[in-house]
């Protein structure tokens, strides 16, 4: 690495050869009493005011040696360092900070006078809570730190920096508290963290490709999270999070499936409040998965399954269709598929007309036409309402729902149960980070079951959960 | 965590285990022990029981079956030991697999399907015998509640539907018909044998074995209650009702006004069984890897030829079931006493050391 050479004209040029792009500046003055600076910034990303303020204008006025440490007392700005090698100023100078040169020094000086764009911290919307803390991560990791700072006061409270990727450099916070995190959970994420090897993070969930055992699986093993509050109980009970720059979703591990059935709010309303909408997500995913199905299963292979009454009503519905109840039913779930899609992909102000084209014209239009049955738009309504009961989980259920139907139209509701055995035996062997995903319930930890489906009143949860290998087994005393 | 914990076993033994049994040996006991169908039921629970005891012994010291065999009478010995022992355990997933492929094709459809409609279970078989043999107490945990709730809604269904009152008066069948159902009855009382492959795998807590022991029979309690309940409903019919489980509950009187609601506890026990029917098949492979050796591909190997091996023997014996529960409940019948009974109490004999757990 070169290192400076003290020769203010012969450095500032060997820096900008680093940094040839256009919006690469530099602003040449001298003091008083005649040291010549220059400070070379990234025009876009560089807050030019704050760079007047606390380094140009204390400078004008400088009357010290040339010495770097000197010359840095004198600033005002109060993130302040120094470098001596080119590749580290000019790393700097591209992540938003001005690097300071001036004649005789063999040291460049830094100040954190970093431009950051940022939208206010607001309520996430794929988190909305009654009750409860509103603020949600956004796209800056300093921000986000913050956010989990302001609630923990401790000093056990670390937040580790690494940089991933090549280009993008991306910077990502390790936050776990001291003592009460698993170390060897910590250093196996930092161990994975150092080995990625790639040149851009977009955002956090190209991480979770790396932190997961099974990189390739259906289900989910890092868990994920907008909300602040959600992110530090979780670090509470022992797990470690992730903040990564540019993305407002923060990854905890290690992850249990049962968190996603879990939402903030629970821990805010009365026990008995928070264990009925938990049984009730449970409910709703299973309908929502297991629903569609069922209703081709019965319909195709054993007719016993409905209700007589039901029965003739059904028949009735789908005297006149001409799919077979399998393909209907695909056909309905793929038009949800497409709508739900669309809807998301839409700008707002063509949403209410999405939602005329698919409720009036796809549903009421197909219906009359004779296409589709309307208990196959009913069942596949239910079953999409249900799937965003747990809506952390919608990727994975929406295909484990497809994969549902498919079985179910072909080998009828034993195709169903033996789906149900692979899905259970899949799920039982997974694990990431030494925690087995269906934990409590498999391998079955009674004492930690108090926090899962159904829900005790904090009085009753004194210890962290014993799944997690906390060190510090009490939380409450 | 790559282990089976004492409480998974329990899980296994007093939930999952009874369900293998309330298929079709209800009909078979009915047939020879008519209402005195519950003694040679509890005696074969007790001599299983006792079995597992004696396996459970032998698994506080954390030895593989083939290491306590190479231990005992040398590695050549153990090796051909260990092939018989996962021969057996492949004969003996037969009779199961017929009986649930029957099972499925006459509950879960309405009219007679292919024989494909049976043939994903062989699938699931292969995926799950691949695994290491330390999953199932995993699957246990899951399966033993949903074993539990499964058999639980089936007898609150059924029993009202029961008159208890015709299991009187007993001993009316005779010890003739109490031998016979006594015999006929090995093929489900396997579960002794399912144990051992999974030696040195049990992490072993001091008393587990007669902890063990003791919730076996508590799930073999849970079977004798269903017996009683079938009986009490079909009576002289009971021989009739090949698939008991699916047959008791189906009078419950709101099936009128909700449909079979029955069937959400007759799938679960299903669930469950599946796995159960597996399992012989898992510890055959089991046993095999152990006699020769692991490596990436054997487990996978193995398996898909133990299936494929019994997807072929279930394709060649669809019409002749009748006649293979004959022979393996009567012609043969012995080879379960031997291999169920017999050989964990022999290896009791011959390996246990006594003393407190050690360390593989």
């Amino acid at each position: 690495m070169k290192k400076l050479s003290g020769k203010l004209k012969t450095d500032v040029k060997e820096l900008k050869s680093l940094l040839p792009a256009e919006d690469i500046l530099t602003f040449e003055f001298v003091s008083e009493r005649g040291l010549a600076f220059a400070v070379v910034y990234a025009d876009p990303i560089t807050d030019k005011e704050l760079l007047g303020e606390q380094v140009i204008r204390p400078l004008l006025r400088y009357e010290g040696e040339a010495a770097a440490q000197a010359v840095a007392k004198q600033l005002t700005s109060p993130e302040i360092r120094t470098e001596k090698t080119f590749e580290k100023l000019s790393e700097e100078v591209l992540a938003g900070n001005p690097v300071l040169l001036f004649e005789g020094a063999d040291e460049g000086v830094i100040a954190g006078t970093k431009k950051v764009f940022v939208r206010a911290v607001a309520e996430p919307s794929t988190d909305v809570v009654v009750k409860g803390p509103r603020e949600g991560f956004i796209e800056d990791v300093k921000i986000n730190t913050s956010l989990v700072r302001r609630r923990f006061k401790t000093g056990e409270l670390k937040m580790d920096m690494v940089e991933i990727g090549r280009r993008s450099k991306t910077a990502v916070a390790v936050c776990y508290l001291e003592g009460t995190s698993v170390q060897p959970v910590v250093e196996e994420i930092k161990k994975k963290l150092a080995a990625i090897d790639i040149d851009y993070i977009p955002d956090s969930s190209y991480l979770t490709h790396f932190l997961s055992s099974r990189p390739f699986s259906l289900v989910k093993q890092v868990g994920t999270t907008e909300k602040p509050d959600i992110f530090c109980a979780k670090i509470a009970e022992g797990r470690v999070g992730l903040l990564v720059d540019g993305s407002p979703i923060a990854l905890t591990a290690p992850y249990l499936l049962i968190e996603d059935f879990q939402s903030s709010e629970d821990y805010f309303v009365p026990p008995y409040r928070a264990t009925f909408t938990r049984l009730l997500r449970l409910f709703a995913l299973i309908v929502a998965i297991y629903l569609p199905a069922f209703y081709v299963a019965a319909q195709l292979f054993k007719l016993q399954l409905f209700p007589v009454k039901l029965l003739l009503t059904i028949a009735g519905s789908i005297r006149d269709i001409p799919f077979s109840p399998s393909l209907e039913m695909l056909l309905v779930l793929l038009v949800l598929e497409v709508l739900n899609e669309a809807s998301i992909r839409m700008p707002k102000y063509v949403g209410m007309a999405l939602s005329v084209v698919g409720a009036l014209v796809l549903g009421e239009t197909a219906v009359s036409a004779g296409f589709v049955s309307t208990p196959a738009i009913i069942i596949i309504a239910f079953s999409g309402i249900g799937l965003y009961a747990v809506p952390n989980l919608i990727e994975q259920t929406s295909v484990l729902r497809l994969v549902m139907l498919l079985v179910a139209g072909s080998v009828g509701t034993y195709g169903i149960v033996l789906a149900t055995a692979f899905v259970i035996l899949y799920l039982v062997t997974t694990e990431n980070f030494g925690a087995p995903l269906v934990a409590p319930f498999s391998p079955f930890v009674k004492r930690d079951l108090r926090d899962t489906l159904i829900k005790y009143n904090l009085g009753s949860l004194p210890e962290r959960p014993k799944t997690l290998k906390s060190p510090n087994k009490r939380r409450l005393r | 965590m790559n282990r089976i914990s004492t409480r998974q076993l329990y899980f296994f033994l007093a939930c999952v285990a009874p369900v293998g049994k309330l298929v079709l040996l209800p009909a078979q006991l009915a047939n020879f022990a008519k209402n005195d169908l519950l003694f040679p039921a509890l005696v074969q629970i007790v001599l299983s029981a006792a079995a597992v005891f004696c396996v459970l012994l032998l698994a506080r010291r954390r030895m593989t079956f083939y290491g306590l065999l190479s231990e005992t009478f040398g590695k050549i010995a153990a090796k051909i030991i260990a092939t018989v022992f996962a021969v057996f355990l492949l004969f003996a997933a037969l009779l199961p697999l017929l009986e649930q492929k029957l099972f499925v094709q006459s509950v879960f459809y309405d009219t007679l399907p292919s024989v494909a409609s049976f043939a994903p279970f062989y699938l699931f078989s292969v995926y799950l015998c691949a695994r290491p043999i330390f999953c199932c107490g995993r699957t246990w945990d899951i399966l033993g509640p949903l074993a539990v709730v499964g058999l639980a809604g089936v007898l609150v269904l059924s029993a009202p539907s029961a008159d208890y009152g015709a299991l009187l008066p007993a001993g009316a069948a005779g010890g003739s018909g109490f031998l016979q159902g006594f015999s006929g009855a090995f093929p489900w009382f396997f579960d002794a044998a399912l144990l051992v492959p999974m030696l040195g795998k049990i992490d072993y807590r001091e008393g587990a074995a007669w902890k063990g022991a003791l919730f076996y029979l508590l799930g073999g309690l849970g079977v004798l209650f269903f017996l009683a309940t079938f009986y009490g409903i079909f009576e002289e019919i009971s021989v009739n009702q090949l698939f008991a489980f699916s047959a008791t509950s189906k009078y419950f009187s709101g099936v009128t006004m909700l449909g079979r609601i029955d069937f959400i506890f007759i799938y679960t026990l299903a669930l469950v069984m599946a796995f159960y029917c597996a399992l012989p098949l898992q510890g055959a492979v089991e046993c095999a890897l152990q006699a020769y050796g692991r490596n990436r591909v054997l487990p996978a190997v193995l398996s898909i030829a133990g299936n494929a091996l019994l997807f072929g023997l279930s394709l060649a014996l669809d019409y002749k079931f009748a006649d293979v529960l004959k022979a393996v409940s009567g012609t043969v019948f012995w080879l379960f006493p031997v291999f169920c009974l017999a050989v964990p109490v022999l290896l009791f004999l011959f390996t246990y050391k006594g003393g407190r757990s050690e360390t593989a």
